[in-house]
């Protein structure tokens, strides 16, 4: 392979891990406080569909008038709109699961199960057709040069690791978050309130999940369509698994994991494996790391089990 | 407290809706347009073309009934027993007026029909033409006021006159008709009340019926709000919505349409019924795997791979095994099942030995179970020379590791250091991957071409061959709809059906007389021999071997009955057998079983394999019963199933009989998603997997009913019934509502 297709492959590979990485590490903050998150699959594809619609209807009446104009702001205000939808879909996941103290996988399977039917609700209401949303005009502008010319939220995903680090690892929030996940009745003997501490790792979850979701509408393509995430919040929990629920544990794996995706497109007219086959070894390899052949994956400790105030 | 509030609350409302909500509803046409009536005889046309009707007693209807709302709104303030008299002599009166109002409704339509059918060939009978019998229509034409309108319109066509499109079709009752009688029947249960023992029974009920009815109740209402919002009125030409009682009426009936949709097709017609039998054999399959795992504490996510993996085992043996159907059709039903269950059993292996997560995993196996299908099913698959290359390289890394681990010498050195052996063979596994990879000169790449994908570049398998299909129901008849599409009538032996329906039912009765007398096994079988032997006898007697029966066109199969008989494997052995006990008491206390002798690693394994087998046996649904289109494995397998699955268990509490009666539930609602898609212009089935997610959602959250409500112990403690008698042997907790009572009763064994 020449230089050129190695460059284009690393670039796409790294637009590849941008969503994964959002996702995975929204799912650090959710996990990291003791609330499992299965539900970023879903929370994924409500903030791209929110971001779609949003930027769509901002840039609307500027494109009436004349079409292909230039709304600079439409697609932040989508960005926007995704993070608050994601960090809605976040708190109904909370509600359920600390104020409800539900299973929190049932609670993250319903909402997953919401984001296949609300969407297409949503679109027929509002274009007639439940499969894709009406396309956009102004998508998210790209900075760089040559193969690697990336939308801003490449660039922020990649920022997002050394200040999720930060966060976690060097501020009382991040100490708090962690403890709340490792030992609540601990963190709650230090006056730590554990309900709100996990009210908002679950919340910034789906805030960071809802931005993964902006970046597949309106980043890399533009249009919202059903099935557009494409189990990334699915990959992008075996990421934070194979991460071991580590910042640049998170980075490595959703680099890889990204990797295999770019891969399958690159190689998608099957000149080396069917794509099918490239697919599939994410997922295999991730059981293997589960299963402790590359080195054993130990969660938080109060991971799934509700609080329940002594 | 709550109970008295509630069902006055729900009387008020009624009320209200008797004064601005639809009674009933006539001349339903497409697109869902009707002309509906409000008590008292006030019509509003949405179609734009419609003679108003007057339902004859509509003010004694009207007055009854706000009677009896207030009677049973107003008892609510009176003391106990003479409350439960008022509510059950309410309910009566309830019930029988909006009976006795909506038969007359229909009386009233009905003699419309019929003298728009007397119109519509009275030119005819004036003027016949050479094929038509003057003095037959005429006859019809006299009697069609003691006929129903159905049968005369078929004579008619015997007779030679095709009446097509008769004014006033589609009538049925309306929001507030029906809110009547939900009022009458919930102020008749709650009367109940006046013999003590009946509200114990209905207290039991309600606790146990309360989180899933409260939740599905609350989906249903949060679907009223998309509804709303989506579905404009749908009005005739040149109607114009005209005043806020127009505006309101025509909400409250696109409203009550819609549920009225979604229910009635399933449950007021048979091809209705068969067809929501349908939808519900692969969910009962999904539903009992998912909560068999849930018995054991095994959260199994992972029914969508296992069904591919089932269904793709059932076309192996369907397509490649040779021999008579009694052969390779329990074949293929393994096949699915083993498929199914092994794919099941390695994430149960992968948490039995190294205690890694089965949700995560089951997650991911079906990801790799649908790429797997996909590259069966895909056209001619190539991998290049080099990446055959690398897997044969990884293939022999794989059997030289498992020599080594079998040879003791080898073995031994291995040991020394497992992390260095596993690095040295990582290492050498990639070095000899780049140097294998490199191109060679003359390199080809290797096509594979699947024997069994279908040609064409449709994703499907071949047929399967006749010996391994199901048959569909209409088949099972003897009817071909290809040559005969539609609804057909058939003579059936109903003698034969209902004997054996007899001696299944005195089996199981007998099992009832057994456990008293202590029978055995030999004898219910004698006994339903007999019962069968002599009912076929009596029926044949009496001529039923030939009976017209109606079939209509629709999937189900006998996979329908697998299903059930499935449900019964799983109660039997969840709640019957030694394995069974362990898996319970796995799932409620791992630690407690372990330490009572259960071999937690061996359950775990085994427990995931049953899950797995049962999501395999959808299989027998979708591909040995020809529920996609054909007999073939296709890529349009619907594993969305398999999630589904969660939500009928749930729902079903996780018990074999809840399961299979939420699994009709939601094979109610698809079907019912499928007459909205039709009904209506702007409705989906969208809207109901959107409620389906929103009752998992609010059954996870208990329904947000506060735990009085909900727990049996508390629920006693609250109303009083249970004084400080200690209750040993009640696990508190959230534990499902079931599992504690059997546990506590079969602790001893």
């Amino acid at each position: 392979m020449d230089t050129v297709v190695l460059l284009a492959l690393l670039g796409s590979a790294l637009r590849a891990t941008a969503p994964l990485l959002f996702a995975a590490l929204g799912g650090m903050f959710s996990e990291r406080s003791g609330v499992v998150n299965i539900a970023l699959e879903g929370i994924i594809i409500f903030g791209a569909l929110a971001a779609a619609l949003v930027t769509y209807y901002v840039e609307l009446p500027a494109i009436t008038q004349n079409p292909g104009a230039s709304v600079w702001y439409a697609p932040w205000v989508g960005v926007l709109a995704a993070m608050l939808v994601g960090g809605g879909v976040g708190w109904i996941h909370a509600v359920v699961s600390i104020r409800y103290k539900a299973d929190q996988i049932i609670s993250g399977v319903a909402i997953n199960l919401m984001a296949i039917g609300v969407p297409a609700v949503v679109l027929t209401g509002l274009f007639g057709n439940s499969a894709t949303s009406a396309t956009i005009t102004n998508r998210l502008p790209r900075w760089g040069e040559g193969a690697f010319q990336f939308s801003p939220l490449v660039y922020l995903a990649f920022l997002l690791v050394p200040i999720t680090w930060y966060v976690l690892f060097r501020t009382p929030f991040g100490l708090r978050l962690r403890a709340v996940g490792e030992h609540p009745e601990a963190a709650d003997s230090v006056g730590v309130s554990v309900t709100r501490m996990r009210y908002a790792g679950v919340m910034l979850s789906g805030v960071l999940a809802g931005l993964g979701g902006a970046y597949l509408s309106i980043g890399g393509f533009n249009q919202f369509i059903t099935e557009m995430s494409g189990g990334r919040g699915f990959i992008a929990l075996a990421a934070l698994i194979f991460g071991k629920w580590h910042p640049l544990g998170v980075l490595g794996a959703t680099l890889l994991f990204g990797a295999f995706q770019a891969l399958e497109t690159q190689l998608g007219g099957g000149q080396l494996l069917p794509p099918t086959v490239v697919q599939s070894l994410p997922f295999i390899l991730t059981m293997l790391v589960l299963a402790g052949f590359v080195g054993r994956a130990i969660p938080p400790k109060a991971i799934g089990k509700p609080f329940e105030k002594g | 407290m709550s109970e008295r509030l509630a069902v006055a609350a729900f009387a008020l409302v009624t009320l209200v809706a008797l004064w601005v909500a639809p009674w009933a509803a006539f001349s339903r046409e497409t697109g869902s347009r009707a002309a509906v009536i409000l008590l008292p005889d006030r019509v509003i046309d949405f179609t734009g073309r419609t003679e108003p009707i007057s339902v004859p007693g509509h003010a004694a209807v009207l007055w009854l009934s706000v009677a009896g709302l207030a009677v049973v709104a107003g008892g609510a303030a009176l003391p106990g027993r003479a409350r439960y008299g008022a509510w059950l002599a309410a309910g009566v009166l309830l019930i029988g007026t909006a009976t006795w109002g909506l038969a007359q409704f229909d009386a009233a339509v009905e003699t419309r029909r019929a003298q728009a059918f007397q119109e519509a060939i009275a030119p005819n009978i004036a003027d016949p033409r050479p094929n038509q019998d003057a003095e037959r229509l005429r006859q019809l034409s006299e009697q069609a006021l003691t006929r129903p309108v159905e049968r005369s319109v078929e004579l008619a066509r015997e007779a030679g006159v095709v009446v097509r499109r008769l004014p006033y079709g589609g009538s049925a009752p309306g929001f507030a008709a029906f809110l009547t009688l939900v009022a009458g029947a919930a102020a008749l249960l709650f009367g109940l009340r006046l013999w003590p023992r009946a509200g114990r029974v209905l207290d039991r009920v309600l606790t146990a019926v309360a989180i899933p009815a409260v939740s599905i109740a609350l989906a249903l209402l949060a679907a009223a709000v998309v509804i709303l919002l989506l579905q404009p009125t749908p009005l005739g030409r040149d109607v114009v919505v005209s005043g806020p009682v127009m505006a309101l009426a025509g909400r409250l009936d696109t409203l009550w349409h819609a549920y009225y949709i979604l229910f009635s097709g399933s449950l007021g017609t048979t091809k209705g019924f068969f067809d929501a039998l349908s939808f519900a054999t692969p969910l009962i399959f999904t539903g009992l795997a998912v909560g068999f795992g849930f018995r054991a504490g095994l959260f199994n996510i992972g029914a969508p791979g296992q069904m591919v993996l089932g269904a793709i085992g059932a076309m192996f043996v369907g397509l490649y095994l040779p021999g008579p159907a009694w052969v390779v059709l329990p074949a293929a039903v393994l096949a699915a099942a083993v498929g199914g269950g092994l794919w099941g059993a390695i994430p149960g292996f992968l948490k039995a030995r190294f205690g890694a997560n089965e949700v995560i995993n089951t997650i991911l196996l079906n990801f790799v179970a649908a790429s797997l299908m996909l590259f069966m099913l895909s056209s001619s698959p190539t991998f290049a020379a080099s990446a055959v290359r690398v897997i044969q390289l990884i293939a022999w890394v794989v059997v030289a590791s498992v020599v080594g681990l079998l040879v003791p010498p080898i073995r031994r050195v291995m040991r020394i250091s497992p992390r260095l052996t596993l690095a040295a063979v990582a290492v050498v596994t990639l070095v000899g991957a780049v140097v294998v990879a490199q191109p060679r000169p003359g390199d080809q790449p290797v096509v594979l071409n699947l024997p069994f994908k279908a040609p064409g570049s449709e994703p499907k398998s071949f047929e399967l061959s006749e010996a391994a299909r199901i048959p569909r129901l209409p088949a099972m008849f003897g009817i071909d709809l290809r040559a005969t599409p539609g609804t057909n009538v058939v003579p059936v032996d109903a003698a034969a059906w209902i004997a054996g329906l007899l001696a299944v039912l005195a089996f199981v009765g007998g099992g009832a007389v057994a456990a008293v007398r202590r029978r055995g096994f030999q004898g219910r079988i004698l006994a339903a021999l007999a019962v069968a032997a002599v009912a076929y006898a009596v029926l044949a007697a009496i001529g039923w071997r030939a009976l017209p029966l109606t079939i209509p066109p629709t999937n189900l199969n006998p996979s329908f009955l697998l299903a059930l008989a499935a449900a019964v494997f799983v109660w039997l052995f969840l709640f019957r057998t030694r394995y069974g006990y362990e898996l319970r008491a796995t799932g409620l206390a791992p630690k407690a079983a372990e330490y009572g002798g259960a071999n937690i690693p061996r359950n775990t394994v085994m427990a995931m394999a049953i899950s797995g087998a049962l999501a395999g046996l959808t299989a027998t649904h979708y591909v040995l019963g020809g529920a996609l289109e054909d007999y073939a494995l296709r890529q349009s397998l619907p594993t969305g199933d398999g999630f589904d699955g969660i939500a009928v268990a749930l729902l079903g509490a996780n018990h074999p009989v809840g399961t299979v009666l939420a699994a009709f539930l939601f094979g109610v609602l698809k079907n019912g998603g499928s007459a909205m898609n039709i009904a209506f212009t702007d409705l989906t089935r969208d809207v109901v997997s959107m409620v389906l997610a929103l009752v998992v959602l609010f059954i996870a959250a208990k329904g947000f009913l506060p735990d009085r409500l909900t727990h049996p112990l508390r629920r006693a403690q609250a109303l009083g019934d249970l004084p400080e008698e200690p209750t040993g042997g009640t696990p508190g907790g959230d534990v499902p509502v079931v599992a504690p009572k059997v546990a506590a009763t079969e602790g001893d064994r």
